[in-house]
């Protein structure tokens, strides 16, 4: 008996809350923690992790019936790479004040569990349509939290959001909240929030 | 098809793929990156000499510096030279300019510092922004290296030789002068052995 | 640079976990008990001193010198995968107790962003040869030292009453950043 296929808004609205890649699948969480100390720097990384996941989805469902369940590992990380340096070489052409600001953290989305998550889970399995869903609603849900997170800290840690002045002179900015401590403990109790809330739907 | 000669054919096919696109995108997007790099470079030397025409690019024994030099004369207007070494938190890549005899320094620009932010990044934010009394590079303009470079808390520098620390950043102030200290006579060893 | 400020600065004034956040997946899946912190720690610390050495020799003899330094990201990421499965095939014939205990993290030490934040770092900063090895012991030294702080920790908090939304990942993060805090002591070790 064939299953019904799911819904695509529902393939799209999941990956921003129900299975959240960062607070309800934790995965993705060394960008996560790393440029989030503003709201630009946020944004930045996960369009372009977005960016690598989309175009590796597509790829990979496209060629998901050629290549064999024995490499596919290798082959799907051939394929991000190549994504992600193409992502990474348009920054520091194109956007090089954003690029020193991502520094290292750019090639690192080679190694960020969600894209290479989604293939495995998603785009081997799935038509091209589908997948294209799932990457935008995986990459929209992870750009949400980091935007939210890098909002967070750069309005306690240097008072603005997105360089605009929030705060006035009477708020003492709270430094830590850029530095790495800041980032656990606001993702820490972001992840706390996120299960409570979860569990308030689940009683509703 | 035999298992694995199809493993080897789709694999090897990825590769070549994935390289076919990365030489092309390299080809688009490198002269772009080295057009920044450069520009990185001649702000950060235009900073810290004196005003030129041009600068020419001279490599002595592995250590590359830069000859400031005018259109009408043979005479360097000032050297320029990137020093590095441990700061406060990690490590502190500075330009130094000098004055062609080497006595001098013509001015300083810090390139990269990871430093404490709010703390240690003293030493590079600019005193237009509330706490801090000065801003801490352009002390170094007029200062003589030799014997060495001195640092000062809490005063004003008596000796040509001497600068301030700036306050909640005394470790990365004292930082940048010892690597000034410890590399600035080098170069000037390497630049006067083949001038 | 100072070999020994080398490695101390990667092992703890600049915690590859605590300070540059990579490899905290790991950090969080394997933290529970000190025993697989230890195990994971050190099989990380040996594929990340290979690690270095093979990218190095592959980055400065092969794509320096045919200006093909855009394949850095896919080649290193290669080796690493390769380099894993090997370690993964040596454990299992040396040590089946020890396989069994990693399980599956030891696959996963492929996607820790620690392996390849190092090659990439190595790069970064230029290093020699003996540099890019001895950061990658540091670093493979810090992290399983942020690992078994972490194991330990939460084996106490076992025993404690943690609210609910908290429980897994909420307070090893909460945690996380205060050991963060406490690292950030260390700073001011390596200007000597």
């Amino acid at each position: 008996m064939a299953k019904t296929p799911t819904p695509l808004s529902k393939e799209f609205l999941k990956g921003l809350w129900n299975e959240n890649p960062i607070l309800r699948m934790l995965l993705g969480l060394c960008p996560t923690l790393a440029v989030t100390n503003s709201a630009i720097n946020g944004l930045s990384m996960g369009l372009a992790t977005t960016f690598a996941l989309l175009c590796s989805s597509i790829l990979i469902s496209l060629l998901r019936k050629i290549i064999p369940s024995q490499v596919r590992i290798a082959g799907y990380i051939v394929i991000i790479a190549t994504f992600v340096t193409v992502a990474d070489k348009f920054l520091a052409a194109y956007l090089p004040e954003i690029s020193k600001e991502l520094g290292p953290y750019v090639p690192l989305i080679v190694v960020n569990c969600i894209i290479l998550g989604r293939q495995e889970a998603f785009s081997s399995k799935n038509g091209v349509g589908r997948s294209i869903i799932d990457a935008l609603g995986m990459g929209s849900g992870f750009i949400l939290v980091l935007l939210v997170l890098g909002s967070i800290r750069e309005l306690f840690g240097s008072a603005t959001i997105f360089n605009l002045q929030i705060l006035g002179d009477w708020f003492n900015p709270w430094m830590i909240m850029i530095l790495p401590p800041g980032a656990f403990l606001t993702l820490g109790l972001l992840i706390g929030l996120g299960n409570w809330l979860n569990e308030r739907k689940v009683k509703i | 098809m035999n298992k694995t000669t199809k493993m080897v054919i789709v694999l090897t096919v990825i590769t070549g793929l994935s390289g076919a696109i990365l030489s092309s995108w390299d080809s688009v997007t490198k002269p772009k990156i080295e057009y920044h790099k450069l520009q990185a470079l001649k702000a950060a030397i235009s900073d810290v000499l004196p005003s030129y025409d041009y600068y020419e690019e001279k490599d002595i024994d592995g250590k590359t510096i830069y000859i400031g030099k005018l259109n009408d004369s043979t005479q360097p207007t000032g050297i320029a030279f990137k020093v590095d070494g441990s700061g406060f938190q990690g490590n502190l890549s500075i330009m130094v300019g000098v004055d062609p005899s080497f006595t001098s320094i013509t001015g300083i620009k810090v390139l990269e510092q990871i430093e404490t932010p709010g703390l240690g990044t003293k030493i590079v934010e600019d005193p237009s922004n509330k706490t801090n009394p000065f801003w801490f590079p352009e002390q170094f303009v007029g200062v003589i290296f030799s014997p060495q470079i001195n640092v000062v808390k809490n005063s004003i520098p008596q000796n040509s030789n001497e600068i301030q620390a700036i306050s909640g950043a005394t470790i990365s102030s004292k930082a940048v002068v010892r690597i000034l200290n410890e590399d600035i006579v080098t170069i000037k060893e390497l630049y006067q052995s083949v001038n | 640079m100072n070999l020994l400020l080398l490695f101390i600065s990667a092992a703890i004034v600049n915690n590859f976990v605590l300070t540059y956040f990579l490899g905290i997946c790991p950090f969080v899946g394997v933290s529970k008990r000190v025993s697989s912190a230890v195990s994971m720690g050190l099989a990380v610390m040996f594929v990340m001193t290979i690690t270095a050495a093979v990218t190095w020799l592959i980055y400065h003899l092969l794509l320096v010198p045919y200006h093909i330094e855009i394949l850095e990201y896919v080649s290193f990421i290669l080796v690493i995968a390769s380099l894993v499965q090997l370690v993964e095939m040596f454990i299992k014939k040396v040590s089946k107790p020890l396989y069994d205990t990693l399980g599956i993290y030891l696959p996963l030490i492929t996607t820790n962003c620690a392996i390849l934040g190092l090659a990439l770092f190595s790069v970064l900063r230029d290093y020699s040869f003996v540099e890019s090895l001895v950061f990658g012991i540091g670093a493979g030294a810090g992290f399983t030292l942020a690992l078994v702080i972490m194991a330990g920790i939460r084996e106490e908090l076992e025993l404690s009453n943690i609210p609910k939304p908290f429980r897994g990942a909420g307070i090893t993060m909460i945690v996380a950043g205060s050991l963060a805090l406490a690292f950030m002591g260390f700073a001011g070790l390596i200007s000597m």
